[in-house]
């Protein structure tokens, strides 16, 4: 819409006084190169004439033009311009394509918009079209690689499992580094509001086919307009309105099937017999003691026809072929005065993981209306259900160890068990599979039961309401207001079976609760906004914004059901207990104004502050200053740039520079500067104790970012290229600071404002149209970030902050002088030719080698076979590579012929390690299945390995003890993320029916991945949006690989 | 004049308009919009409020020690997993595998959480006793001495598990090894963090002073609270199990007098009347028997929480261990232990393979108590004290008199040698106390090898997996504890 108003202003000018004799008529149609639909509002200028038509809404324009005018420029926001040279033909077909740096003209900023000429901040803009049609769940999945700076992370396959985004470079150490997400002027929580394994990202209420455009502001000066929350950037989100003209109505549907891909090869039954049985004699000859298993104890089990018992649990229990689909339908229009827009949208998403579904019913109306010469009134609501279902994965952020996890049992279950025993019940022994026959017990229970029998359900109904009020006071100053309500229910459900896996210790688990977030705020602005002596631009904003968010939640866990018929918390069961309560209140008041200038647009100069409050600092620190300041001179409107040869060449040169400053308050507390006492019970009396050391100092942690920015425009901008360096300087770093556990302090941390920490970086973003040549078109967009983070001081004399998965395994180090989160572990130095032993480097520097069951020869130096205490090799880790990549970006392409449209979307990153803590479980010698990198282990006839000799039981020299550095691994890698081809019936095929156009196409999703990395995929994050303990691969499920097939249908 | 006056018409009613949001606005954000105290936690400065409240406090330091991390399992669990009795079922590293394995290293997150948890409960004790001074006449100096006499209790309780499980036994040079950092100063800042380890016997001289203030302290009963809140002769008897694991014989013969008759049958003759049950089933059904001297208690609404609860481990419930069918495991030890000990019923053949210690028997969500003092270790602390520089024929007396409140016709054979009626008594300890959490102390205090199951091996005291290490987080945070 912002881009018609744009346009129409434009066509005005362009207008004025036309007079001309005409000769002839030329008529014709254009679309866009992307998705081949119509453009309506598109100038169509005759060169060397003043003489413009307008596209109408389907697409068509007729123009006349005197015989002198040979060629036609068509002109439309957001899409490259295009001269097209007339031939005899008096019909003309044009495809526009998107101009990606422009995408672009205007830029949401905060509380107001901005044209990008005049901006001088960094901000990346992403239409909606480019998410649209993926077959993701939120919006926040389909960003990868379409924006310079901005690195986003699918931890894995689990369906709306939430994306980590980092925009420049990690924001915090001990606060969230997501960045702020504002929907239509509100902010609104992120993370996961499922309390169960079916993850629930809240982004997903969000419709994305509803989305206009989403703008990422990056640099200081243009987010610090949302002060107190910008540090980690804000992503703005503005939802579709309405736009004047006939009734449009669209169909968007597709469908798709997806499945697991890179799935680890496992043992097969023979495989793992002969293997585990060999391991088990290895054991018996390094200990005679040895009682983890008899001799022979894994033995071929055979079904009721005699066949060996086989089982792939991987492709035939865990994962499938899922199908999804999706429809949305849409209806949006107006007159002069009111604008409206309908939609209404619904989509089902089976994964592949079995029993992990995703369903979204939505429906959006708004409308806008212009009620007198001064006053415009526009409302909006939303409604939205999603329902989450999974079985427990163990991919949700902090599961990766869950013992019901799926993603480690379909790995690690052994393959000679069968599913089921010959009278069809669940095969099972305890809280384990059932052993078959061999002579050891299982460990993993089966998965057919989890996933059958358990339930974790996750549902969100939520409401988002608008009303805002535009007053128009006098020339220039308009008052606006609007109140956004935001209200969140979720429920939660979890059934846990009490035949194996997690209920069997309970004889049966329901957990139910009910979370209710009730969120506001309303924002008032005063903006002025003149134009003097046809060269001094002024705009001016003061506003306030009042923010109040309150989280409520309560529930109840039952245990021990009274009848297995029952399989919901509404069952019978004998124990009954609270569970999952809380009370979390925030609230954030502002004021705020900016102020910007400009000299006959070519000389910028802007300037921001904000006053934040916020409930979750202490009561003296509450109040934080922000704001920002930023310059820019667009040198190519200079005259003496302008009547150089050079500006034939060049249609665009701009320089800029902001700085700025910008709090972070996403603080995980609410109550940290508060000293508090919780309350428990002693066998059957009340008590309380001692359980949150606060700090009544606790101020913002600031963030403060320099940026320089240098935009160049080519042949009339057909090639341009934005580049920018940043640098965002982080202090008074809100830190968990670690307290020695022997002091007791509840949680042995305490919130404290110290430490310090920079991320530095280009970024590029080159958009061209390469080929535009009759009916072929080719666009393309690079973009490529680089990024240095570095801890440059924490609290004391450097005590660094240690990370862990799951709050299991200590993985990872954040110490100054490295980028946070790195790999934590031992150091090894491959398996000793001579034994076969795993050789770790001691913290003396020595080789130190390992003998499992070796008693107090366990560990020995490889040169004389001394033995050495334990703790010199378990007390010495070191740090083994920074997490977090150092380059990426995204490099898309759209080429369009005739009717025909294709896309390909590749993404890329790299120069980061990441821990594949996976292999270290594919190789651990207890019962698990092992990889069949495994069969390469040390013997005596095969020495040359880095795999050690299989001593069964042994679960330290492969990593599952602690970390070691065998399992590190460079994660760059380069994907081709989507590839769509598309393809538009031709206008001819509907005659009258009354359709306006239509569009096929068939989109690949993850088609290829191209890394050396060996574990699942090198976009992973087992523990989720994680700052200190990023880069971690642990026991998740694969991505998927997608295919669909999608039908537009406009009228 | 019209226009100027409808001009100034439009603008009046503009501004009308535009003054209702910003009056509205002015006055909802006053000081108070951005100040939200916690609803769902008391306060600092109204804990001491009321004495139900001060109760609670009490309450709740036991209600911490109590937690599954130390003594509401963990505690029990890992001094046993360790050595011959047991063998893991499940190769789990959450469930003590790498224990039971002796491959755990400092990084070992669950037995860095029962650090963490003792002293956490060090700290709230320790905050307890400092902010008490500020509230003087909170409840009568009778009731505050007790309340501070029951906290000191839980301190040296706190103590006494730590030394065992983090430090060299005291017997192996008089305590002159590294102990632990001996925290006795509320922490409720960042300072603080470096505090060098005391020496072992530092530590237990601590243990000592803090049960004999508690002695003085606490009252003669609790009344229907005996078994779940410390009275006097709680304290006697944990100084009893202290002493032993100093060698200071003489010393438990002493304290244990205080509760225990001259002759059999043997009953307190102080305070609260403790004597042997009866039914040794009793002891793990009714829980508050006379001989279950101190027992955390437990209920559905305060179950231990999960991989914490023994009857998980050892019962029905996961069987994360099992009984070592084969020697040297005392359940194989049909000679020592016959078939007609009722302590035999407390063990279950859940299958061949899996013959399982059956003490903790309730359902989930586990609530069984966990007993922590029982009469009958008294018993055979002070048996052990008498043979070793005593009375051999009281010694005997005590011996019997735990074996055949189970066993009634057993009768020892060849009790002529102090070497002879202590293997009795050690072998004795093994059968009363299986899965109580004495096996490895035991050893411990005796400075004998640990045989473990599970490395498949003998870890003496000399070997640095003997005690576990202290975890990386406090390596790494207080680094002086180690210089």
């Amino acid at each position: 819409m912002k881009q018609k108003l744009l346009c129409f202003f434009m066509l005005g000018i362009l207008l004025i006084g036309s007079a001309y004799a005409q000769d002839r008529r030329i008529s014709g149609r254009v679309t866009a190169e992307d998705d081949g639909s119509p453009i309506a509002g598109v100038s169509v200028l005759a060169v060397g004439a003043n003489i413009a038509a307008q596209t109408d809404n389907l697409g068509t324009f007729t123009i006349d033009i005197p015989a002198s005018v040979t060629s036609l420029e068509f002109r439309y926001l957001g899409y490259v311009s295009q001269t097209v040279t007339l031939g005899s033909s008096n019909n003309i077909t044009v495809v526009l394509a998107t101009d990606a740096t422009a995408l672009s003209e205007v830029v949401v900023t905060g509380y107001g918009t901005q044209r990008r000429t005049e901006f001088t901040g960094a901000a990346a803009t992403v239409s909606g079209s480019k998410i649209a049609d993926r077959p993701v769940q939120s919006f926040s999945q389909g960003l990868t690689g379409q924006a310079a700076g901005v690195n986003i992370i699918q931890p894995n396959g689990l369906l709306n499992n939430p994306p980590v985004i980092r925009v420049r470079g990690l924001s915090s150490i001990s606060l969230s580094s997501f960045p702020l997400i504002v929907v239509d002027g509100i902010p609104i929580s992120t993370g996961d509001v499922s309390s169960n394994a079916a993850t629930n990202n809240p982004l997903s209420d969000i419709n994305p086919a509803d989305i206009e455009s989403i703008d990422i502001l990056k640099d200081a000066a243009s987010a610090s307009i949302y002060g107190s929350r910008a540090a980690a950037g804000v992503l703005v989100i503005t939802t579709k309105r309405g736009s004047q003209g006939r009734p449009r109505v669209t169909y968007d549907g597709w469908v798709g099937v997806t499945n697991a891909v890179r799935l680890p090869e496992v043992l097969n039954a023979e495989q793992y017999i002969a293997y585990k049985n060999a391991a088990i004699d290895n054991a018996f000859e390094v200990n005679p003691n040895f009682t983890g298993a008899p001799r022979n104890a894994f033995v071929a089990t055979q079904d009721a026809n005699g066949n060996l018992v086989d089982v792939d649990w991987q492709n035939d229990v865990v994962y499938r072929t899922a199908v999804s689909q999706n429809h949305n339908l849409t209806f949006s229009g107006g007159s002069e005065k009111t604008v409206y827009y309908f939609s209404a949208g619904i989509t089902d998403q089976d994964g592949f993981l079995r029993a992990n579904n995703f369903k979204r019913r939505s429906a959006r109306f708004n409308i806008d209306h212009q009620a007198t010469n001064w006053l415009k009134l526009s409302a909006n609501i939303n409604y939205t259900n999603n329902q989450n279902n999974a079985p427990n994965s163990g991919s949700y952020s902090g599961g990766a160890f869950a013992s019901s996890g799926l993603g480690r049992i379909a790995m690690a279950q052994a393959p000679n068990v069968p599913v089921y025993n010959e009278n069809g019940d669940y095969n099972t022994e305890a809280n384990s599979i059932g052993r078959g026959a061999n002579l050891v017990a299982m460990q993993w229970s089966n998965p057919q039961v989890l996933i059958d029998l358990d339930k974790n359900y996750s549902e969100t109904n939520r409401l988002f309401a608008n009303m805002a009020a535009e007053l128009n006071l006098a020339d220039g100053l308009t008052f606006k207001t609007s109140y956004t309500w935001d209200l969140r229910n979720t429920e939660n459900h979890r059934f846990w079976n009490p035949i194996n896996g997690d209920g069997r210790a309970t004889n049966g688990h329901a957990f139910n609760q009910q979370v209710r977030s009730d969120n506001w705020n309303w924002i008032n602005t005063l903006q002025y906004q003149k134009s003097f002596a046809g060269v001094h631009n002024l705009n001016i904003v003061l506003g306030s914004d009042v923010q109040r968010t309150r989280t409520a939640g309560w529930g109840g866990q039952r245990q021990d059901l009274g009848d297995p018929f029952f399989n919901q918390y509404q069952g019978s069961f004998l124990t009954n207990t609270a569970g999952g309560n809380s009370i979390n209140d925030l609230a954030f008041e502002a004021y705020l104004g900016s102020v910007s200038y400009n000299y006959a647009n070519k000389y910028f100069v802007s300037g921001n502050f904000r006053r934040d409050g916020n409930s979750a600092l202490s009561a003296n620190n509450r109040w934080g200053n922000f704001g920002g300041a930023s310059l820019g001179w667009t040198i190519s409107e200079e005259e003496f740039f302008k009547s150089g040869s050079i500006a034939n060449t060049v249609s665009n040169f701009r320089v800029r520079a902001s700085w700025g400053r910008t709090g972070n308050g996403n603080l995980n507390s609410y109550y940290g500067a508060y000293n508090l006492f919780g309350t428990g019970i002693y066998g059957s009396v009340p008590s309380i104790s001692y359980s949150q050391a606060g700090n009544n100092e606790l101020k913002w942690e600031t963030s403060q970012q320099t940026n320089v920015g240098l935009d160049l425009g080519f042949f009339n901008n057909r090639l341009s290229l934005e580049a920018n360096w940043f640098n965002k300087d982080i202090d008074n770093m809100i830190l968990e600071v670690p307290q020695a556990p022997s002091k007791g302090i509840p949680g042995n941390s305490i919130l404290l404002n110290v430490g310090a920490m920079y991320n530095r970086g280009f970024e590029f973003a080159v958009n061209a149209v390469p080929i535009q040549k009759g009916d072929f078109t080719w666009s393309t967009n690079l973009n490529f970030a680089t990024l240095k983070n570095e801890v440059t001081a924490l609290v004391g004399d450097g005590n660094p902050i240690l990370g862990y998965t799951s709050s299991l395994e200590l993985s990872s180090y954040t110490q100054v002088g490295y980028s946070a989160a790195q790999i934590y572990g031992v150091r090894t130095a491959g398996v000793n030719p001579e034994n076969g032993r795993r050789i770790f480097i001691d913290n003396q520097g020595r080789q130190v080698q390992y003998q499992h069951l070796g008693g107090a020869n366990s560990y020995t130096l490889v040169e004389n076979g001394t033995p050495v205490p334990t703790s010199s090799v378990t007390g010495a880790a070191v740090p083994l590579g920074n997490t977090i990549p150092t380059w990426y970006g995204g490099f898309n392409n759209n080429l369009s012929y005739r009717n025909w449209d294709l896309a390909l979307n590749f993404t890329f990153s790299g120069g980061n390690y990441i821990y594949n803590g996976t292999r270290a479980g594919l190789l651990d010698q207890r019962v698990w299945n092992n990889s069949t990198e495994a069969l390469n282990a040390w013997t005596p006839t095969n020495t040359n390995t880095d795999i050690p000799r299989a001593i069964y039981s042994d679960n330290v020299s492969n990593g599952s003890a602690f970390l070691i550095e065998s399992n590190v691994e460079k994660g760059d890698f380069l994907r081709l993320q989507t590839a769509t081809l598309g393809y538009r019936l031709p206008q001819s095929v509907f005659g009258a029916s009354g359709i306006n156009s239509l569009r096929l196409y068939v989109q690949a999703n993850n088609l290829f991945l191209i890394t050396g990395y060996t574990g699942v995929d090198p976009e992973i994050s087992s523990n989720g949006n994680s700052n200190i303990a990023s880069g971690i691969e642990r026991n998740s499920i694969p991505q998927g690989r997608a295919f669909t097939f999608g039908v537009s249908l406009g009228f | 004049m019209k226009r100027i006056y409808s001009k100034t018409k439009s603008t009046i009613v503009k501004v009308a308009v535009l003054s209702l949001p910003l009056v509205t606005l002015l006055s909802s954000c006053g000081d108070d919009f951005l100040s939200y105290p916690s609803e769902t936690s008391i306060p600092e400065d109204r804990a001491f409020e009321t004495p139900e409240r001060i109760l609670s406090q009490v309450n709740g330091l036991y209600g911490s020690a109590k937690n599954g991390a130390l003594f509401g399992g963990r505690y029990l669990i890992y001094n046993d997993i360790r050595g011959e009795e047991f063998r893991n079922r499940t190769s789990n590293v959450v469930t003590g595998y790498s224990s039971y394995q002796f491959t755990n290293d400092p990084s070992d997150t669950y037995i860095a959480n029962f650090w963490s948890q003792g002293y956490l409960t060090i700290n709230r004790i320790n905050k307890f006793l400092a902010d008490f001074d500020n509230y003087p006449d909170a409840v009568s100096d009778e009731l505050e001495a007790q309340y501070r006499a029951e906290a000191k209790f839980i301190r040296g309780l706190t103590y006494y598990a730590l030394v065992q499980l983090f430090a060299k036994p005291y017997t192996l040079d008089n305590g002159q090894s590294r102990g632990l950092p001996l925290r006795l100063q509320p922490e409720t800042n960042s300072a603080n963090n470096e505090l060098a380890a005391s020496s072992v016997a530092d530590v237990y001289a601590q243990i000592l002073q803090d049960l004999n203030d508690a002695e003085a302290g606490l009252p003669a009963t609790q009344g229907s609270n005996n078994t779940t809140r410390a009275h006097k002769n709680t304290a006697i008897a944990l100084k009893t199990r202290v002493y032993l694991a100093m060698g200071r014989h003489g010393d438990v013969i002493t304290e244990a007098n205080k509760i225990v008759s001259a002759s059999a049958p043997f009953s307190s003759p102080n305070n609260v009347a403790h004597v042997l049950s009866a039914d040794v089933m009793a002891l793990y059904t009714q829980y508050n028997t006379l001989e279950n001297i101190f027992s955390f208690p437990m209920a559905d609404t305060n179950a231990p929480g999960t991989q914490n609860q023994l009857g998980y481990y050892y019962n029905v419930g996961n069987i994360e261990y099992y009984l070592n069918q084969s020697a040297p495991g005392i359940y194989a030890d049909r000679e020592a232990w016959p078939e007609s000990d009722a302590r035999r019923s407390l063990t279950e053949v859940y299958s061949d393979a899996w013959h399982i210690l059956t003490k903790w028997s309730g359902d989930s969500p586990y609530d069984d108590w966990v007993p922590i003092i029982r009469y009958a270790e008294v018993l055979l602390n002070l048996a052990e004290a008498e043979a070793e520089v005593g009375d051999q024929g009281r010694a005997i007396a005590l011996l019997e008199a735990v074996r055949h409140r189970s066993d009634p016709d057993y009768e020892f054979a060849g009790l002529t040698s102090r070497e002879a009626i202590l293997t009795a008594i050690a072998t004795e300890r093994r059968i009363e106390l299986l899965g109580e959490g004495f096996r490895i102390p035991d050893l411990q205090r005796r400075l004998e090898p640990i045989v473990s199951v599970g490395a498949g091996a003998s870890i003496e005291p000399s070997d640095d997996r003997y005690v576990y290490p202290i975890p990386t987080a406090e390596i790494l945070t207080n680094p002086a504890l180690v210089n």
